[in-house]
Parts: C-alpha cells; structure tokens; sequence
C-alpha cells in the first residue's frame, strides 16, 4: 500500500536496531488505540518504542511498548502548536530521535504506512515526512481548494496534503517546530495550526512525501465551516506574510505529478447536489458584493458576476479566476484592506462556489485529481501577479 | 408694558414741536456713537484675544515643527539602526507592511504626539490670555472641548456602526439568512441613533427632549423588530430558519448528504 514518493525518496530506508521512536498518540477512544498499537506492534521492535498518549493509560503490565502520559489537546481534528511543542519536549525528555504524531483515526493507517512514515526520519534522510492520503473524490476540498495549490506555487511544495494530521519528524525538525510554536503560544494561540511543510522548505529540510493509501479522517467535532476556514486560511495567510521573503524568490518547481490513484469515483447516479451552495453564493453576492470590491479588482468582479447568472448544471468556476481571488484576499490580509475577520468571513461563499464548480467539473468525466492538479497549475501560472501586487501594490490593477 | 406706553404717549406731542433736521442730526449722531462704542467693544475684544490666538497658532506650528524634525531624525536613525529587522528577528521573523513598519509607526507616534503636545500648550495659552479678556463669553472654550469629545465621539460611533454593520451582514449571509441585509442596515442605524443621541447629550443641547426621543425611537426600533418577527413576519422567519436548519447539516463540516437524493454523495470540507 505505501510506496515512496519518488519526487523525494527513491526507497524507503531501514531503521537501525536501537534507535528509539516516539509515537504521539491523539486523543481517542479504546479500540481506536487497540488498532494503532496492533499496527505498530507488527511494524516496529518494542524496545526502541515510546508511545505517548493523552488517554488514559492501560493498566495491563503486559503491554509491548513503553507508555507515557502526553498533555491532552483541546483540538482533536488537527495538529497545532500546543501538539508540537508537547512532541519535541516528550522527545527530548525520553531522548528519541524521531517522532511519529498519529492523530484520531489513524487505525485506519496500515502497518507499511507507519514504517515508511517513522523509517524516513529515523533514518536521516528526511527531516520531515508527509503522507499522502488517498481520499474519496469529495474530501478534503479546502485542502485541494486553497491549502495546496498555494503550497505548490509560492513554496514549490509538491506536499499533497500541507495540513496532514499524521507525520514523522526529525528531532531537529521538531525542535524548529517548536519554536514556531511558542511564538503562537506566546500570542495566546496555543490553537492555532502551524504549516510544517512551509517551515521545513524554509528552513532547507529535506521533506518526503509517502503514499499511505485510504485514511479516515478526523472531523471537527463542534464548529462548523464558517468558523474552522477563517481560522485555517487566517492561519495560512500569516505564514504566507511572515515567510514573504522565502517565496517572492523564483524557485525551480517540481515537475508535474502523475495522477495520484483516487477512491473509485461515485457512480453516476450518486450526484451532489450543488444547489444550496449555489444559493450560498448568489445571496453572497447580492450582499457581499460591496465588500469584495474592496478586495477584488474589477476582472475578478465581472467572472462572478458572469457566476451569479449561471446555470446549476453550467456552473463552473474558471480555475484563474480561482487562484486570482485567492492571491488578492493573500494580498487584501497584508495590506488590511478590511477587517481581517471581515475578509477571511467574505471568502467562504467564493470557496462554496469552487466546490460547487468543482464538483460539476468532476461530475462531468474529468479525473477528480486532474482538475486539482488544473487548479495548482493556474495558481503557480498566476505567481508572478502575487508577488507584483505585493511589491507594488499601489499600482494599476485592472 | 403699560408704563411704555404711557412714556411713548407723553413724549410724542414734544417730538412734533421740534424741527425736522435737527432731528435727522441728533439721530445720526447717536447711531454714529453707538457704531463706534460697538466698533470700540469688538476692537478691545479682538485685542484681548488676539494675543491668545497668536500664542496658540505659534504653539501648535512650532510644535509641528518639532514633531516633524524629530520624527525624521527618528525614521532615519531607526533605519539605519535596521530597527525593523532586529524586531522582527526578535518577534520571529514576522515581515512588516512598508506603511505599518514599526519604523513608520514610531515616527508616527511622535509626530502626532508632538503636534498633540502644541495643542494642549496652545489651548493653555489660549485660556491663559481668554482669563484677562473679561468680556468673552465664559461658557465658550468649555463647549469647544465639549465640541471636540462631541466629534470623537460621532466619528467613534459611525466607525462602530460601520464594523458591526459588516460583521452581522458577513454573518448573516454565511448563516444563509435572506434577510442579511435588513439585519446589518438595522444593527447599523440603531448604533447611528445611539452615537447621535450621545453625541447631543454630551454637547448639552435639546436637554430631555433628547433622551426621551432616543427612548421612543430606540424603543420603537426594537419593538418593531419584535412584532415583525412574533406577528408579520413569522412565517418569513420560520420558513428562513427551516431552511437554515436544513442547510446547516450540509455545510458543517462532518460528512453531510444532498437533501434532494438518498444517494446523494457526501461532501467532506477537511
């Protein structure tokens, strides 16, 4: 099931007897961690483990691993700064050389997953190693939507899924981690995601990419969209601005990937309905429309207004006009054109219309992956108007 | 009253006995004399003032000049000093917009507060001299501060209606609510009607005419608002928070089915 990402790793390398890892375990119920310690019991020898965990610990003195108490997370569907300042001082502590975070579902990983995962960073070779999920047709859209096509163009990050929830790292990768980390800490954002893959390219690491086939994952519990996107893109942007210097560089980009395998797509008869966020998007723009040409110039205005009078069945959202509102609300969060909270609210019906044209694109024959990869490829095409606007913002922008 | 007339009564038959041009004359003179002894009260007003003024637009030009001078020498000194980039690396490399460095923004902050500084020397020398001028009216330089709270406080309140306006119509339409707008343009005419009430009452004019109007009006507003909703509105309402409801499942984030097919597939946003 897991092969190597043959951008960055050729093979996967062999752990050496002795070494010790640390497994940090997400919060989870029991059979949940029943499953994860069975697959990390047929992928690595015992005595080099450490298994850290927020639950409560089993009292069963016959247990392979050594267990440790790890502090418990507020935020359970994602890895945030709290997660990896907790990783790298557990690390240190119990002197282990890599770490492995697994969040909730990570049942679902399979024995090869995880020793492609740990064997990368333990090795050396690889300071920071990212799976690459391979997800329904319909999942993890704000991630095909926003997340990597912005990774690939600014930081020519092939990466997949930027915001993974699983991921091996090397103890001098943690220690950058939680660095970055503190600083959101010391801002009372112990909450707030960090982009792992971002630090890494920044900071010269090597990073791989691994295949680790099928993956369930984990849900935000209690918010809903309106709230959980700002917070991601808000998040984003910021290390977008704070690593400006890195990406306003040309850099060479990886070659273009082959299609990754997806699920089986859905059979025709199991259509979205796209209705009610094409509803989100027309009442969005009645209302909203004020406050995006604030942000938006008139080009952009004009495509969504072509939008507003579609058709369901027409609807598709020209992947230009995508990356060309996502690189201005970039630009629009560094310049404060408005209210930062106002922006990143105001995006939420524009990112509802993609997925509604996307899933018409997709509905229409084209490869789930291959209109993703379509997106990307506009966003890196469109790099230059980014870093144009952002060094020279006041200029002419029709 | 009736004593005047009776004055203007007796005098009369005296004013016909005596000639026309004398009259003329005599009346000239006195108006003559009354234009100069006001020309004389404006002049001795404007002498006992001047100096005032004088005091408070040198005060506030030098220390505008000041303000000036200093800040550049601040603006050129920090960047020379790489100001910006020792606190960025200090703050974790956090890059600065060119018009918000923290260069700019000191610069900033000492020219205004320079210029700040002048008014408030300016003002005092103002009032100092205004102390010896005895025939302005006492009550004006507090009610030119009452004036000044009076602007910051309407430029206060329309910033406040305009964010919260925003804030409610960005919530509005993202919860899908059809009436988005009446909402924000309500939220944001009730703070209006708020500032300008304030805004009247600290400048002490209309006295309790002002509270009791702001009363029926605010009152009102929020009664009509609870009517449109218990009474007129209530199907409206109920059929938009059905629809919200329904609609709610299929944008949260957890895997949500199309209401329109069993089969529908689900979409995931994380």
């Amino acid at each position: 099931m897991a092969t190597t990402d043959s951008v960055f790793e050729s093979s996967s390398p062999s752990v050496r007897p002795g070494t010790e890892l640390l497994v940090l375990l997400a919060a989870m119920t029991p059979e949940q961690r029943e499953q994860i310690l069975a697959n990390l019991a047929t992928s690595f020898p015992a005595d080099g483990l450490v298994i850290a965990s927020p639950d409560e610990l089993p009292t069963d003195s016959e247990a392979p691993f050594r267990m440790i108490a790890a502090p418990a997370s507020e935020t359970s569907w994602t890895l945030t700064a709290a997660d990896f300042i907790n990783a790298y001082q557990l690390a240190e502590k119990n002197e282990a050389r890599a770490i492995l975070m697994l969040s909730r579902e990570s049942g679902s990983l399979g024995p090869s997953a995880l020793r492609d995962l740990a064997n990368a960073v333990l090795a050396g070779s690889t300071d920071l190693a990212v799976p690459c999920y391979d997800l329904p047709p319909r999942t993890g859209l704000v991630n095909s939507a926003i997340f990597y096509p912005l990774g690939r163009a600014l930081f020519a990050s092939p990466v997949r899924f930027p915001l993974a929830v699983d991921l091996g790292l090397s103890l001098r990768m943690a220690e950058r981690l939680a660095t970055a980390a503190h600083r959101l800490t010391a801002l009372n954002q112990a909450e707030t995601p960090l982009w792992p893959v971002n630090e890494a390219t920044v900071a010269g690491f090597a990073i791989g990419q691994f295949d680790v086939g099928l993956r369930t994952l984990p849900q935000p519990g209690g918010p809903d969209l309106n709230t959980i996107l700002p917070l991601l893109t808000g998040s984003l942007f910021s290390d977008i601005e704070a690593k400006a210097a890195f990406w306003q560089r040309s850099r060479q980009l990886p070659p273009a990937e082959k299609n990754r395998p997806m699920s089986p797509a859905s059979p025709p008869e199991a259509a979205t309905d796209i209705a009610p966020m094409l509803q989100a998007f027309r009442l969005a723009y009645t209302n909203l429309n004020e406050i995006w040409s604030l942000v938006l110039p008139p080009n952009s205005l004009v495509g969504l207004k072509r939008l507003s009078t579609s058709d369901a069945a027409a609807f598709h959202m020209p992947e230009g006009l995508w990356a060309r509102i996502v690189f201005d609300f970039v630009l629009a969060y560094r310049l404060r054109t408005i209210n930062r909270g106002h922006l990143l609210g105001s995006l939420i019906p524009l990112y509802l219309a993609w997925v509604a044209s996307h899933v018409n694109v997709t509905a229409s024959g084209v490869d789930p992956a291959s209109h993703i990869e379509t997106v990307a490829a506009a966003f890196e095409a469109d790099k230059t108007y980014l870093v144009s606007r952002w060094r020279w913002p006041d200029r002419f922008n029709p | 009253m009736q004593p005047m007339f009776a004055v203007l009564l007796q005098s009369a038959p005296n004013q016909a006995s005596r000639p026309l041009s004398a009259d003329n004359g005599s009346i000239w003179h006195h108006m003559a004399d009354a234009l100069y002894q006001s020309l004389d009260r404006i002049l001795s007003l404007l002498i006992a003032v001047l100096p005032g003024i004088l005091a408070f637009i040198v005060a506030l030009a030098v220390f505008t000049l000041i303000g000036m001078v200093v800040s550049s020498l601040l603006r050129r000194g920090l960047t020379v000093a790489r100001f910006d980039e020792h606190l960025a690396r200090s703050r974790g490399g956090l890059d600065w917009a060119p018009s918000t460095s923290p260069t700019a923004v000191i610069a900033r902050v000492t020219f205004w507060a320079s210029v700040l500084l002048g008014l408030v020397l300016g003002v005092s020398a103002f009032d100092a001299s205004y102390s010896t001028a005895t025939t302005l009216p006492s009550s004006l330089l507090p009610y030119l501060t009452r004036l000044v709270g009076a602007a910051v406080l309407l430029v206060a309140g329309t910033l406040i209606a305009r964010f919260l306006a925003r804030s409610v119509l960005i919530g509005a339409v993202n919860e899908q609510l059809q009436y988005a707008r009446f909402l924000s343009l309500g939220i944001k005419w009730l703070v209006l009607v708020l500032t300008a009430a304030m805004v009247l009452d600290h400048l002490q004019m209309g006295g309790n005419i002002v509270g009791l109007a702001f009363g029926i009006l605010f009152g009102g507003i929020v009664l009509t608002l609870a009517l449109a909703v218990g009474l007129g509105s209530r199907d409206l309402v109920s059929r938009s928070l059905e629809s919200h409801a329904e609609q709610s499942g299929e944008r949260g984030v957890a895997p949500a089915a199309s209401s329109t097919s069993g089969s529908a597939e689900s979409i995931r946003h994380f």
